[in-house]
């Protein structure tokens, strides 16, 4: 293809990347800088009418590092991104290697194992938070099994982080599953059976088969899985309230700060600590993606 | 497998059930929730209440006592036409298309219809609104998707890879990067509040993501089609509507699953940028802050409601959901 052909098919796609991603994207950085004072709620208005210096350097900057908030969120964020990830994905597996092995009946355990990942994450939240509740079917079982009609599973600030994390689990696995299982289904056989015929026992197989033909599959699900997780909000909001203020996300504290008018400096750096660490985690997997890119062209 | 033992069998099934009742459970409870008196709901009862439509009138309607079976059969009675006409439609061959239009046409009406027969909460508006946004944004999130995707699976210039990788860094932005530039610069423009700034905002998180999965699915068809059509003399983009998008539409369909799920799903931009016209999940999360008792099955009663619509979606589209994770995924 030519190189005008190509740039007349990219155009639109381009554009409405450059207009709405990438110059908000400047505009947050831009705005990280200065003082920025909302003149009502619904504009910002130079500060020059108003006296005093805009530019104020890296002093958002320093607020925020100086935030005892920001640490505690950007600490949940990262234990929630060190859980979620590697246990939904090693979860997603073992279900994708039992169903690679089920003949009938495949199609309606799929639909419903799928459920979970197309639900609405704030109605996850609340669904799985409605479980843990005192009228739950958690805290119903524990009734029978403690013959304590008033015993209930008590949401504290200690495990309340785990509830967030099984609710992620829950909602994040089937993406994996469901990619993995799409990779098995495209491993020949002839391997398989040249594999059996060697007597490689099942791990055998397990490690030296079937993982290796899943690695682009793997790192694909990981990239996503580490983009989601780190950005998590919606779920988080549902089960985050004043009561457990401590298990704001990185993503939520961001929004409230920016959101809160008499903040929006400290906000926008806040957004760009956020969007530096994100790169800082996907550096390894973006760089792998680029060689492939250039290798695909020489 | 033939070759397994019976055990093995009855071990794997026995495993998959546990993990049917792991994923669907939480909608089985609120489900059975939603069907109760409040007084059930604290009582906790499993057995022996007396279902009742009154929670799902209490979100959905404004009035209190409205005979539920009214609505249900009004509803029920449009998806059946409309059902009627898709099953006509697959088996009509060449006049499929205007009997897909007509399904199209038919559930339009039912939504315009139904606030005119009855007297609907804002609810209702949100869930219109959630409609019209997910449309729109899979509509043209997918227009231009097409093109750059296709373009980007024939151009083999080192542009091409700079995109690519440029968009796939966008995809890993937090939405926090974009909103708060959309805010003042939509109030600036007076359309803060609106469908058209959601859609917006919406069409462009979703576009890296859009062009990469299309153009996987580009990828696998061969240039030759293409090709052979351009030597009868079809112009490049004649040959990419006339005989590469007909044999897309697997690849479309997967796509546009995606994009649905991700703007009727999206929380964020519509808590901030729009401050009266929620979504369907803005609304949900709002009821959860009112006080008083009937929270305890309302908000069953409007997560059964908000999940119907997509489960049923994606009933009807799961072949293509499950290729197209496949699709996305083996070919990165």
């Amino acid at each position: 293809m030519k190189r005008r052909t190509f740039w007349g098919f990219a155009t639109p796609s381009v554009m409405v990347m450059t207009v709405l991603m990438l110059f908000p994207l400047a505009t947050t950085v831009y705005l990280s800088f200065f003082r920025v004072l909302p003149r009502n709620r619904y504009s910002l208005s130079a500060c020059e009418d108003l006296g005093g210096s805009c530019y104020v350097g890296w002093k958002n900057y320093v607020d925020v590092f100086n935030d005892e908030e920001f640490w505690t969120a950007l600490w949940f964020t990262l234990r929630f991104v060190a859980v979620t990830v590697p246990i939904q994905t090693v979860f997603g597996l073992g279900v994708a290697l039992i169903l690679d092995r089920v003949g009938r009946g495949r199609g309606i355990y799929m639909a419903a194992l799928l459920t979970p990942f197309i639900v609405t994450p704030v109605v996850g939240g609340l669904l799985v938070k409605d479980l843990f509740a005192r009228t739950g079917f958690i805290s119903k079982v524990l009734q029978w099994g403690t013959s304590d009609p008033e015993a209930s599973f008590l949401l504290t600030n200690g495990n309340v982080n785990w509830i967030i994390f099984l609710q992620s689990i829950w909602h994040v696995m089937p993406f994996a599953m469901i990619s993995l299982f799409a990779g098995l289904q495209s491993l020949p056989d002839e391997r398989m059976e040249a594999a059996a015929i060697d007597g490689a026992g099942f791990w055998r197989t397990l490690f030296h088969i079937k993982i290796p033909h899943l690695r682009s599959i793997f790192l694909f699900i990981i990239m996503v899985s580490l983009m989601d997780a780190y950005r998590v909000y919606d779920s988080v909001f549902i089960f985050a309230t004043e009561r457990f203020a401590d298990s704001r996300s990185l993503q939520m504290y961001t929004i409230e700060v920016a959101t809160d008018f008499g903040r929006v400096g400290r906000g926008n750096a806040l957004s760009v600590i956020t969007v530096l660490g994100v790169f800082v985690i996907l550096l390894p997997f973006l760089y792998v993606s680029y060689r492939d890119q250039i290798a695909e062209r020489t | 497998m033939n070759t397994q033992r019976w055990y093995h069998r009855i071990g794997v099934h026995a495993f998959l059930m546990v993990m049917v009742v792991w994923s669907v459970l939480p909608f089985a409870w609120a489900f059975q929730n939603s069907i109760k008196f409040v007084k059930d709901v604290r009582l906790n009862s499993v057995w022996g209440y007396d279902p009742t439509g009154i929670a799902y009138n209490g979100f959905w309607f404004k009035d209190d006592d409205i005979n539920m079976w009214r609505p249900l059969f009004v509803v029920l009675g449009f998806a059946a036409v409309a059902a009627v006409l898709g099953q006509v439609g697959k088996r009509a061959g060449k006049h499929s298309k205007y009997f897909y239009g007509a399904v199209v046409a038919v559930l339009a009406f039912g939504v315009w219809l139904f606030p005119r027969l009855f007297e609907t909460s804002r609810s209702y508006e949100y869930f219109v609104n959630s409609l019209v946004v997910t449309v729109l944004t899979v509509v043209i999130s997918i227009s231009i998707g097409l093109l750059a995707g296709y373009g980007l699976a024939r151009y083999t210039g080192i542009s091409g890879a700079v995109i690519l990788i440029v968009a796939l860094g966008f995809r890993a932005l937090p939405r926090s990067a974009f909103v708060l530039p959309y805010f003042f610069t939509a109030n600036r423009l007076g359309i803060l509040d609106s469908r058209l700034v959601l859609v917006m905002a919406l069409v462009a998180v979703n576009q890296p993501f859009t062009i990469w999965m299309l153009r996987s699915f580009f990828m696998d068809v061969p240039k030759t089609l293409e090709e052979a059509a351009m030597i009868d003399g079809a112009s490049r983009f004649q040959a990419f509507r006339k005989v590469i998008i007909p044999i897309m539409w697997p690849g479309i369909i997967a796509t546009s699953l995606f994009t649905l799920l991700l703007a009727y799903n999206e929380f964020l931009f519509v808590r901030v940028l729009a401050v009266t016209n929620y979504t369907l999940p803005v609304g949900i999360s709002a009821a959860t802050a009112a006080e008083g008792p009937q929270i305890f099955n309302e908000i069953p009663a409007a997560s059964v409601s908000i999940t119907l619509p997509i489960i049923i979606v994606i009933i009807l589209f799961q072949k293509h959901l499950v290729k197209g994770l496949g699709a996305g995924a083996v070919k990165g």
